[in-house]
């Protein structure tokens, strides 16, 4: 089971299906290049930039193909998987001998998406990044700000705390 | 809710004719404000006109929006004259200053070369300046009892625990003159507009050290208070002198830090009146309040919340005489 919600269907991406010079759409097969290529590079370089749309839609490829190189690299099927995903054959390695072991313990996802802010005039495709967890790069929004010893979020943690330990004891609130 | 006017109008005064008549047997709450007020400011003139020579100091300031070197009047200049300097943005948050690591008004004069540094309630480690709000918040309670009354209830303010914000109230332990009352909300909502309107106000919180025969006659009409001032004297760095705040003509008796403006308040209430039992003081008043600072905004349901809270009795010590070892820990912190 994948550890984030996924869309009902998969994207069509038209634009990847799109037509050749030679007038024939490339159809399907050419979507899954599309994402076989950025699989691949996520993989590589374990955080990309691109359309909101490929990006999500290669979250869940990259997600399955984590799930599946879990079974080990002396499984057939896992390597058949690993070997038509990743172009760069010196991925697989890394794949298994890396990635696999990070991502033994992990209760979340793998992957992380942060949305990028629009820049002016902005279109209707928003642009993403899409990261492995646990990679070597610094954070995406550095020094996250601790607010809990602000006035408010003192007092809002003690009525908690109230609240809690009064209904444990049974006491009407 | 629906309460008479007639019924409020019982107890409080109305702010457009506030009587200033004298009973027979003492002064009047207003009078003794005024009093007290008008022997401050005496006093204040008079410490000014001590400063004959204006001598220079010079303050480093640490912090945003950059370091700098600012060259000040030894014993007239304030941090928020140095704010004044550096940035408006500095003058309207700041809660208190920080002289040499130590917690200073923002409107208590410098006296020696310094380093400074600006405190707000968006601080990575807000709690000095939380304190000094809760400590305020005290303060105003007093303010608010002292003025809200009819001349006939003569309201002697006692005194105030160490601030403690995890208790969700602050406190103000008084002799309200009137006996058998439980106020309704509508009445606590009357009592709280007093203080809530002070937001609108640019009231500074001037502090003032003054000598303690000084402070005693600014309190002799108040009980508690001229007896605890020996104690109080007793124990300052210099062993007779007593620290007072003015708000407006509010004066009272505080150790301080108190925040630097009134504009930096945003909600004000006064949550509750319980009925206490001191072994030195009879019975008193303990008055509860709540206010949260503009700086940091709240929504309506969860303010509900944290009233309803603070209606419930503080925890805090109750008053009582200054020598006793209990007492460590309390009065006029």
């Amino acid at each position: 089971m994948l550890r984030f919600g996924i869309r009902n269907r998969p994207r069509r991406l038209s634009k990847a299906m799109g037509r050749k010079e030679d007038g024939h759409g490339t159809g399907p097969p050419g979507r899954l290049e599309r994402m076989t290529i950025i699989v691949n590079s996520l993989v590589r370089h374990e955080r990309i930039e691109g359309s909101h749309q490929y990006m999500d839609e290669a979250r869940g490829y990259t997600e399955r193909l984590l799930q599946i190189a879990a079974q080990g690299d002396k499984n057939h099927e896992a390597m058949d998987v690993a070997n038509y995903w990743l172009k760069d054959k010196d991925l697989i390695h890394k794949l298994f001998k890396v990635l696999v072991p990070r991502y033994e313990n992990y209760t979340t996802c793998a992957t992380r998406m942060w949305t990028l802010p629009v820049e002016y005039p902005g279109g209707k495709n928003k642009t993403s990044i899409l990261e492995l967890k646990g990679n070597p790069w610094p954070p995406v929004v550095p020094n996250p700000r601790n607010n809990s010893k602000s006035l408010i979020n003192v007092l809002l943690h003690n009525a908690k705390k109230d609240y809690r330990s009064a209904s444990k004891d049974g006491t009407p609130v | 809710m629906v309460v008479s006017s007639r019924s409020l109008s019982k107890l409080f005064t109305s702010t457009s004719r506030r009587r200033f008549c004298s009973k027979a047997e003492g002064l009047s709450n207003a009078e003794i404000t005024k009093k007290r007020n008008e022997l401050f400011g005496r006093e204040k003139a008079r410490q000014l006109a001590l400063i004959t020579r204006v001598e220079k100091i010079e303050v480093e300031h640490v912090g945003p929006p950059e370091n700098c070197r600012l060259l000040m009047n030894k014993g007239l200049s304030t941090p928020f004259n140095c704010a004044m300097h550096i940035q408006e943005n500095l003058m309207s948050r700041s809660v208190l200053a920080l002289v040499n690591g130590q917690p200073w008004d923002l409107h208590r004069p410098l006296e020696d070369h310094c380093e400074l540094k600006f405190l707000h309630f968006k601080d990575e480690d807000p709690a000095l300046s939380n304190k000094a709000f809760w400590r305020t918040g005290s303060f105003l309670i007093g303010y608010t009892l002292e003025r809200v009354f009819k001349d006939q209830h003569y309201v002697q303010l006692c005194s105030f625990p160490r601030p403690r914000v995890e208790t969700g109230s602050f406190v103000y332990d008084a002799h309200l003159g009137i006996s058998d009352w439980t106020p309704s909300q509508a009445e606590l909502q009357c009592m709280s507009r007093v203080p809530a309107k002070l937001q609108f106000e640019d009231f500074k919180l001037e502090r003032l050290t003054v000598d303690a025969s000084l402070a005693s006659k600014m309190f002799e009409d108040n009980k508690f208070k001229s007896s605890q001032i020996p104690f109080i004297a007793a124990k300052s760095k210099t062993g007779h002198s007593v620290t007072l705040y003015r708000m407006d003509d509010h004066v009272d008796i505080s150790e301080g830090p108190l925040i630097a403006s009134t504009a930096l308040i945003n909600r004000f209430n006064i949550t509750a009146i319980h009925d206490i039992e001191s072994e030195d003081y009879g019975s008193l008043k303990r008055v509860q309040g709540l206010s949260t600072p503009k700086q940091l905004p709240i929504h309506f349901w969860n303010y509900g919340i944290l009233c309803e809270r603070a209606a419930k009795l503080n925890p805090a010590p109750m008053p009582a005489q200054w020598n006793k070892e209990a007492m460590a820990t309390r009065n006029n912190a």
